[in-house]
């Protein structure tokens, strides 16, 4: 499964360092690291999503996440996403 | 086509407000003057009359003068020290041509070093009496990677009675040079070297203004850097044409920008999520480019980094604000030391993304910062030219 997250300057703004640390710390101790590529991208041109997340793309989906729903991000549609 | 880069650093002497030497670093039509000088005693005294020294001789020979006509116009017109009943300044003047032909003057400083290939070059002196002062001159050839250390007497006397007996002497620091030369340092990063090494002999405490400046013979480098997409999409493909051609060093500032220029090459661009530094967004690769950063909170910091340099121009400094390994020291370390000429290409569309008021730093700035930028490198001695799509 690919995992981007935006790192351009609005994203990064709004959060990214955070946000990668976070799926970073999640996928170890999920030991998903052979299974989830994490890169990051520029402007993804998904700005206009959601004013107050990071766009994070997974399977070419884009959703807004912020360093506060990371969690329930991750559970959703990271694991949800590896389940089905 | 080569070019010389010059730079200088100054310790002041301790507890001196104001350095006794004073180094003027001009460009004329065809040529490069370097001129250092070295006033009588130290403070005030001293830094008014090294500052006549060189500032009469720099514009008497940047207006065609000879140099034994501002040899005798100083001779005849420094202020006479009440203490000493002497009027007296030091200088060295090098001029290097844009054909290779260079002409070393110097009155009383230590002997220029000449390295060439990690040797010490001895240069063929002749002397002469003008004004009442016998002076050398020297005519050569300048090469690529020559570089020219011009001292005041600080640097030859560093740590005398202190860390050593005699100081560091001419035999030492050009032994010191030979061995810093084969680092491949720009001039800047050689003259921050030889002005460090000094401080650290007289243990932070100069006993003496210390001085060197360095001039390096380097090929010309062309740097790019290409900023936001176009106004208009169809002018897309010419923009990044007349980006990538005829250039030494290729710099992209911004996200959107090395989308475009992936898209048009037709070569993928990779982000690393690799946060070297957590305050920046990281940098990307696309082939054939040889820096890829994000726009505007890259540009604000290599603008913070090269006014500091500014900012101690002349001044003894840490290079760790260039050594830092980020997408904005990186670019400044490569307009400070690795550039002869620089060329902007701005875009001048209005990236959606950045007209959020909800942000807690304005980017809808990236057009002033680049103009800024523009004028910096200037400031540094550099050939800038901007072009707007």
């Amino acid at each position: 499964m690919n995992v981007t997250i935006c790192v351009g300057s609005s994203c990064h703004l709004k959060g990214s360092p955070k946000v990668i640390k976070r799926l970073e710390y999640l996928i170890a101790q999920h030991h998903l690291e052979d299974q989830i590529e994490l890169s990051g991208s520029f402007c993804m041109d998904q700005c206009s999503l959601g004013s107050s997340g990071v766009c994070v793309q997974v399977d070419h989906v884009v959703h807004s996440v912020t360093p506060s729903t990371v969690d329930s991000f991750f559970q959703e549609y990271i694991l949800g996403g590896l389940a089905s | 086509m080569n070019v010389v880069e010059a730079v200088y650093k100054s310790l002041n002497k301790k507890n001196e407000e104001l350095c006794g030497d004073k180094v003027e670093i001009v460009r004329t039509d065809d040529s490069m003057i370097m001129i250092l000088s070295d006033g009588l005693g130290s403070g005030v005294k001293a830094n008014i009359l090294s500052t006549l020294s060189s500032k009469i001789i720099r514009t008497m020979l940047k207006e065609g003068a000879s140099i034994d006509d501002a040899v005798s116009t100083i001779a005849s017109t420094l202020p006479v020290c009440s203490v000493r009943k002497l009027a007296y300044s030091t200088f060295s003047i090098l001029q290097i041509y844009d054909d290779g032909h260079a002409h070393l003057t110097e009155f009383d400083n230590p002997t220029c070093f000449c390295l060439r290939r990690g040797k010490l070059l001895e240069l063929p002196f002749e002397e002469r009496e003008v004004a009442g002062k016998i002076i050398r001159e020297s005519d050569f050839t300048v090469a690529q990677g020559d570089y020219y250390v011009l001292v005041s007497d600080g640097v030859i006397y560093a740590g005398v009675g202190e860390t050593l007996n005699f100081g560091w002497t001419w035999d030492n620091v050009a032994q010191y040079l030979e061995r810093e030369s084969t680092k491949g340092y720009s001039a800047y990063r050689m003259a921050n070297s030889l002005a460090s090494a000094c401080n650290d002999l007289y243990m932070g405490l100069p006993g003496d203004d210390t001085t060197v400046a360095v001039a390096k013979i380097i090929p010309a480098r062309r740097v790019h850097i290409l900023a936001s997409p176009p106004l208009h999409k169809e002018d897309d493909e010419r923009f990044v044409k007349e980006f990538m051609a005829d250039s030494d060093v290729r710099i992209i500032c911004g996200g959107t920008s090395g989308n475009l220029v992936s898209r048009v090459l037709g070569k993928p661009l990779r982000t690393s999520v690799k946060y070297t530094d957590p305050s920046l967004p990281p940098t990307a690769v696309i082939d054939g480019i040889d820096l890829v950063t994000e726009g505007v909170l890259t540009l604000n910091r290599t603008l913070d980094i090269l006014r500091e340099c500014r900012k101690h121009e002349g001044e003894l400094h840490d290079l760790a604000i260039l050594d830092a390994d980020n997408g904005a020291a990186k670019i400044a370390k490569i307009l400070i030391e690795d550039c002869t000429h620089l060329t902007l290409y701005i875009g001048q569309a209005i990236n959606p993304a950045h007209q959020n008021p909800d942000l807690p730093f304005d980017l809808s700035i990236k057009y002033r910062l680049l103009e800024e930028l523009a004028d910096l490198v200037r400031q540094f001695g550099k050939d800038v030219t901007c072009h707007y799509y």
